[in-house]
């Protein structure tokens, strides 16, 4: 797959830099090395433009947009890092720890690939973990016993990875967001099992969840055997 | 009774019918059921998680065991100064709606499609609210010219003065001219956000892309604004011409109405106006625009969010009613990503007079260099709620003291809130302002879409700046982060301030979370939720302070 020609350059951090047809600020800054935080974006998906941690100074553009929903244009002038940015993205970074409660943060790597991604953050921008601290969001779902995905939303973020890649890239629409504002919650229909819904258990969901709260059950099984089995010889895999 | 399959059928011969089956599904079995809500899935080919997620969104269908018919009383926070929650917590079989647009006449009680008030004496049906006061300083209005006539509110009696005039002579003078006469007019958006009218309908004009459309936002849900329900109630074929010309002007071939589900007298009396304009060929297939433009009404269900027009698009599409990224804009990418005008009701309204009148007139009713007209709802601890038109750049102290006769006797102002609660509380101290923009953001507040909410000096401000942040919680989307999460943290500050609070710690965090969500917000809700909590920290420092302190 060849990538899409330069369509122009914009001014990134006081650094020219070009950027593609149609490619966010947020896309361009990360290719050219330039690492703004976000949790709710996921390359594969559209932007979503939730959790605001990547928002970035414009110039001439009041607050400060979102920029993974920014597209980037000819001559625009963009600062990823500024005091007031840092200062604004430390304090968000700990309202969203506050969500779940900052004790839950460590979570096992095994739970999914981008499971570790809160605490990335959280140790990128260094946030005071003791602020803000209140009800919690989660709503676990113990009860959906499938063998795979296992269902801990108290450490959900509400970044809506799941329900947007099940919906765009596995084209299964099985879990959706239900309910409003800090009751939100992830769900299929009439807040049931996803044995019964429509999901086929490809995991993407759980694969994109930044915080754990989507895992891999049988990964977690793995891990939890004292010593993993050996693997099978060519010969016993022909038999 | 109409069969799930039967509903379906109807569905499908019309524009944006999934907020049209929710209504339909939800008179009919007086909840939403599962099974309503499969049929809905497959007839429009929607997944099912879907339906289910977005119908949770809405505060008015009932989903569990409630019913349609359950009473839903007002708890906004006008109703609320006149003891709603007192009256809901006695009735075990109601539930409590945010402001229903009704604070000129509180306490409304919406049951099914009717609403009644309930006041100290009484429970009496109130279909319509009151008709605007003649203008108490006898100064020329806009909006508010013929709304006071005899039957203005019919086809007949709005055709018996100057109606439909304004669009007699567009079909003449074509589109550009009325453009051209908006352009020149400076009329801007009335609900709050005020961008150019001129420059938006001549945007859609512009843009590639058909069917082009026009939405008329009556999703008034900004608590203390009632405006929108009175001019739809005296004057709607004001908003209808404004409509049908704004289709002329823009080449639009579909048309909202989109309404807010407590007001559901103006569903029928806005249908039967339609039917009337259909009648005498100014909608509908082959109509006088030559073109076959038409209005449909699609009734919301209870969202605040739902009047931030990016929801309203999303909304009216049968989507969750999550705020848009923009840019694109409505005008380009709007309803089905094609071009979309999104007024306002009072916008709407004013466009006729405007064209009638000639842009100079129009501008020559502000103050100064100011342009034009606001509708103001006035209510609170105020001896004469209502919604008064001014100049913009009239003093708010003429407005408060003169015109909606001062305070309750036996107490003085203490506050009012402004742009319905968005724009945060102003002191009594503060009513020098004029009413515009420059002058309310000198002081750290808004016009908006100019609901104004009057506290006597009998008020606590930190138990009303609960009751508003309560709000902004309680109709937070769950999109982004700031607000979803802030908008619940100061929430539980202001529940839990007090003699055992650390009292810098309070304020850090309360400051703190209004910083991230004035800065980083998607939309207007959070930005409003840091208004209201910034306000309080300002503007009333010493009952704030008090509550700190250890009781003596």
């Amino acid at each position: 797959m060849t990538s899409p020609p330069a369509a122009g350059t914009f001014m990134l951090d006081g650094r020219q830099v070009e950027f593609r047809e149609g490619e966010s600020v947020l896309a361009a800054a990360r290719r050219h090395g330039i690492d703004v935080p976000s949790l709710c974006y996921d390359d594969r998906l559209e932007a979503f433009g939730g959790c605001r941690l990547c928002a970035v100074a414009v110039k001439g553009v009041n607050g400060f947009p979102a920029s993974c929903t920014t597209q980037a244009q000819p001559d625009m002038e963009v600062e990823t890092r500024t005091p007031e940015l840092d200062d604004l993205r430390r304090t968000l970074l700990a309202m969203v720890v506050s969500e779940n409660g900052s004790e839950r943060l460590a979570v096992d790597p095994l739970r999914g690939l981008a499971s570790q991604e809160l605490q990335e953050a959280v140790a990128d921008l260094n946030p005071d973990l003791d602020r803000f601290k209140g009800a919690t969001s989660g709503s676990s779902r113990p009860d959906d016993a499938n063998p795979f995905i296992l269902r801990d939303y108290d450490l959900c973020i509400s970044c809506y990875r799941c329900v947007r890649v099940c919906a765009e890239q596995e084209g299964d629409y099985a879990i959706t967001v239900a309910g409003r504002g800090f009751g939100t919650n992830i769900s299929v229909e009439f807040d049931g099992h996803l044995r019964d819904s429509s999901c086929t258990f490809c995991g993407q969901c759980v694969q994109t969840c930044p915080t754990g709260a989507l895992a891999d059950r049988k990964a977690m099984r793995f891990a939890q055997t004292e010593e993993p089995p050996p693997l099978p010889t060519r010969k016993e895999r022909r038999t | 009774m109409y069969s799930n399959s039967q509903l379906i059928e109807m569905a499908g011969q019309q524009p944006a019918p999934f907020l049209w089956l929710l209504d339909q599904f939800h008179r009919r079995d007086e909840r939403l059921t599962p099974d309503a809500m499969r049929a809905i899935a497959s007839g429009l080919r929607m997944p099912l998680a879907d339906v289910y997620g977005t119908a949770t969104f809405y505060h008015h269908l009932n989903l569990g065991n409630g019913s349609r018919s359950n009473p839903r009383v007002c708890t906004g926070p006008v109703c609320r100064l006149r003891g709603s929650e007192q009256w809901l917590a006695d009735c075990p079989q109601a539930q409590s709606m945010a402001c229903a647009g009704r604070c000129d006449v509180p306490v409304p009680i919406l049951q099914g499609d009717s609403t009644h008030r309930l006041t100290d004496s009484a429970l009496e049906a109130a279909a319509k609210g009151p008709l605007p006061v003649p203008n108490p300083g006898g100064l020329p209005e806009c909006i508010f010219e013929h709304i006071r006539q005899p039957h203005q509110a019919t086809y007949e009696g709005y055709t018996a003065r100057d109606g439909f005039q304004a669009l007699d002579a567009a079909l003449d003078s074509g589109p550009d001219r009325v453009l051209q006469t908006l352009d020149d007019s400076g009329l801007a958006g009335r609900g709050g956000a005020g961008f150019p009218t001129g420059r938006k309908w001549r945007s859609v004009q512009e843009a590639p892309g058909t069917p082009k459309t026009i939405v008329c936002n009556a999703d008034e849900g900004e608590p203390g604004c009632f405006k929108d329900r009175a001019i739809l109630e005296y004057d709607p074929y004001a908003v209808l011409e404004g409509m049908i010309l704004a289709a002329f002007a823009s080449g639009a071939e579909l048309g909202f109405i989109y309404l807010r589900y407590e007001y559901p007298e103006l569903l029928t009396q806005l249908e039967e106006a339609l039917t009337a304009c259909r009648t005498v060929g100014l909608l509908g297939p082959a109509n006088k625009l030559g073109s076959d433009f038409d209005i449909h009404i699609r009734r919301g269900a209870g969202a605040y969010v739902c009047g931030e027009e990016g929801s309203l698009l999303n909304s009216l599409e049968g989507k969750h009613p999550f705020p848009r990224n923009r840019p694109p804009f409505p005008v380009t990418h709007g309803y089905l990503q094609k071009p979309t005008v999104v007024n306002n009701v009072e916008t709407l309204a004013a466009v006729p007079h405007i064209l009638r009148h000639g842009a100079e007139w129009y501008r020559d009713l502000g103050r100064g260099d100011l342009v034009g007209t606001k509708v103001i709802s006035v209510s609170g601890d105020v001896q004469r709620p209502g919604n008064y038109e001014v100049p913009f750049g009239f003093p708010l102290s003429e407005l408060l003291y003169d015109w909606a006769g001062g305070p309750p006797s036996g107490s003085n102002f203490q506050a009012a809130s402004m742009a319905g609660l968005s724009g945060g509380f102003l002191s009594a101290n503060d009513f020098d302002v004029t009413l515009d923009e420059p002058s309310l953001r000198s002081c750290n507040s808004m016009l908006g879409a100019a609901g104004i909410i009057v506290y006597d000096d009998t008020r606590d401000m930190v138990d009303e700046t609960r009751v508003a942040i309560e709000f902004f919680a309680e109709e937070s989307c769950g999109k982004c982060f700031p607000c979803r999460i802030g908008s619940r943290r100061l929430r539980e500050r202001l529940d839990a301030v007090g003699p055992d609070t650390d009292r810098d710690e309070w304020l850090d965090e309360v400051n703190d979370l209004g910083r991230v969500m004035r800065n980083l917000s998607a939309c207007g809700l959070g930005v409003a939720a840091s208004f209201v909590s910034d306000s309080l920290v300002r503007n009333f420092p010493d009952q704030l302070e008090q509550r700190f302190e250890a009781p003596e």
